[in-house]
């Protein structure tokens, strides 16, 4: 243990001092040219990410509070933490490119800050909070506040479907396993928490490693998520791909042909699509009433379908087998819980049946499953 | 080729983050897998420390999310169909273990199984 923190201390010591001399401009490959946007990196105008050796304090000031508030029992350690967590929360955000410049969009850097705060603040206390419950309910504020961002990303569906499924559905379970494996409280401690839920395992490995794990990351997302390259598309051209997406929803399409070109047909070709973009607009190509030849109408950008339709689509006419893959894994984890959670089998019960008479407990299941189970197989 | 002047379409919400970037949403997904991390080696019990992957999923979902935004592309959003599909039947089945493995000791300190690493 000793000669592993001293080894990854030395690591750390490297990579933290490493970019020290590294200034920032030769970092990151590409040259910012004027014009030009750093995507993910650095905007040409007041956007400054920060130095990496920043990032690597910022990151142990945070496993130095973390560290400290894992301590057990130990409230003035734990109030340290805290502030030392806050400040560097706010030492990062200080350094942070302009998160709260005012924006056409409504202040979305706002909403961050807020969400993220909440978010990285709650998974702190979750994993020091020594009642589990507590620790399932924090870890529900944590998913609430990470669907706001989601919000925030113009993800609504997934925003909507992680706080059904998660903090409805998933989180429920948690709690009802959490009621039944109830512990018999101990007497040792005044709250009555068993020893193994205050008291945490190797604080000071676990927050190096963390720490570990949030530089690179850190590192990655400040600097070296040049790599990422280049958007697929800009915003403008990805908005006139969404409404070549009426393609896929002829009766979605037909409608709003019926109510701008009354009598007009759809003039569909050979792959199926009548919706095409020409330069830079969206057309629609249509046989007007009366006649022969097809014409092109302007659709509007508003016509494109919203998230939730985008997301279904996608879901179903791009990733059909990892829908189908989706359905045989929840098919199975609900076969696997059933057959796990079927029968409780004491230590010693076949010793005890075999004692009355009985037949074994693993006969009994074998037989249960040819008559049983072997029938729902079939259908 | 992206420039600044396409960046400032008819619709102010086409750009991809508003006054944000990418680099916002990944230290901040960073952050919760760190500390996702952290709790599952330091936390013994074991619920708990099921619930510290469920952290990490999320963070996962968040860094997903906003790539998808970055690159203006669905693919992110159905991945995190995906990740929610795996989170829940993970749950179901780490959750039916637990029980079991509870029946078994009276206990969920992980430690107490320590002798299966024999």
């Amino acid at each position: 243990m000793n000669f592993c923190t001293v080894s990854v201390a030395g690591f750390l010591t490297a990579v933290y001092l490493a970019p020290l001399h590294a200034t920032r401009t030769d970092r990151g490959g590409l040259p910012s040219e004027p014009g030009r946007v750093r995507v993910g990196g650095v905007r040409p105008v007041g956007h400054e990410w920060m130095a990496p050796s920043l990032l690597y304090t910022i990151s142990i000031l945070g496993a130095i509070a973390l560290y400290m508030l894992l301590r057990p029992r130990n409230v003035s350690w734990k109030i340290i933490g805290g502030l030392l967590g806050f400040a560097a929360f706010g030492w990062f955000l200080a350094e942070m490119p302009a998160v709260l410049a005012p924006d056409d969009a409504g202040r979305p850097g706002f909403f961050y800050l807020v969400f993220s705060l909440i978010s990285i603040g709650c998974a702190v206390r979750m994993i020091t909070h020594s009642k589990p419950v507590y620790s399932a309910l924090y870890f529900v504020l944590i998913v609430l506040s990470s669907a706001a961002m989601f919000l925030l990303l113009a993800a609504e569906f997934m925003a909507f479907a992680l706080v059904i499924i998660y903090a409805g559905a998933i989180l429920i379970t948690y709690m009802f396993v959490l009621m039944l494996a109830q512990q018999s409280p101990d007497a040792d401690d005044p709250t009555g928490q068993p020893e193994y839920d205050r008291r945490a395992r190797e604080p000071a490995a676990a927050a190096i490693v963390g720490f570990i794990l949030l530089a690179m990351l850190g590192n990655m997302a400040t600097d070296g998520i040049g790599s990422v390259g280049e958007p697929r598309v800009t915003a403008d051209r990805a908005a006139l791909e969404a409404v070549q997406d009426l393609n896929l929803m002829p009766l979605d399409l037909e409608e709003i042909v019926a109510e701008r070109n009354p009598g007009a047909t759809i003039d569909w070709d050979d792959n199926r699509e009548a919706v095409v973009i020409v330069d830079d607009r969206p057309m629609v190509r249509l046989i007007p009433e009366g006649e022969a030849s097809p014409e092109l109408f302007e659709l509007s950008l508003d016509d494109a379908p919203g998230n939730v339709q985008r997301v279904g689509l996608a879901l179903v006419a791009v990733f059909p087998v990892s829908l189908e893959l989706a359905g045989i894994i929840l098919l199975l984890a609900m076969f696997g819980a059933v057959v796990l959670a079927r029968r409780q089998i004491e230590l010693g019960e076949d010793e005890l049946r075999e004692l009355a008479g009985l037949r074994k407990v693993s006969d009994y299941d074998d037989a249960e499953e040819v008559t049983g189970g072997g029938g729902g197989d079939r259908t | 080729m992206m420039t600044a002047d396409t960046l400032h379409l008819t619709m102010a919400t086409l750009e991809p983050f508003g006054s944000l970037e990418l680099g916002h949403f990944i230290l901040t997904s960073a952050a919760l897998f760190a500390i996702g991390i952290v709790g599952f080696l330091t936390r013994r019990n074991m619920i708990v420390m099921f619930l510290c992957t469920e952290l990490m999923f999320q963070a996962a979902a968040i860094a997903m999310i906003a790539f998808g935004r970055f690159h203006m592309d669905l693919s992110g959003q159905v991945f995190v169909i995906f990740i929610l599909t795996v989170a829940a039947a993970e749950s179901a089945l780490a959750l039916a273990l637990v029980v079991l493995l509870f029946r078994r000791k009276e206990t969920l300190n992980a430690e107490a199984w320590t002798e299966l690493r024999e």
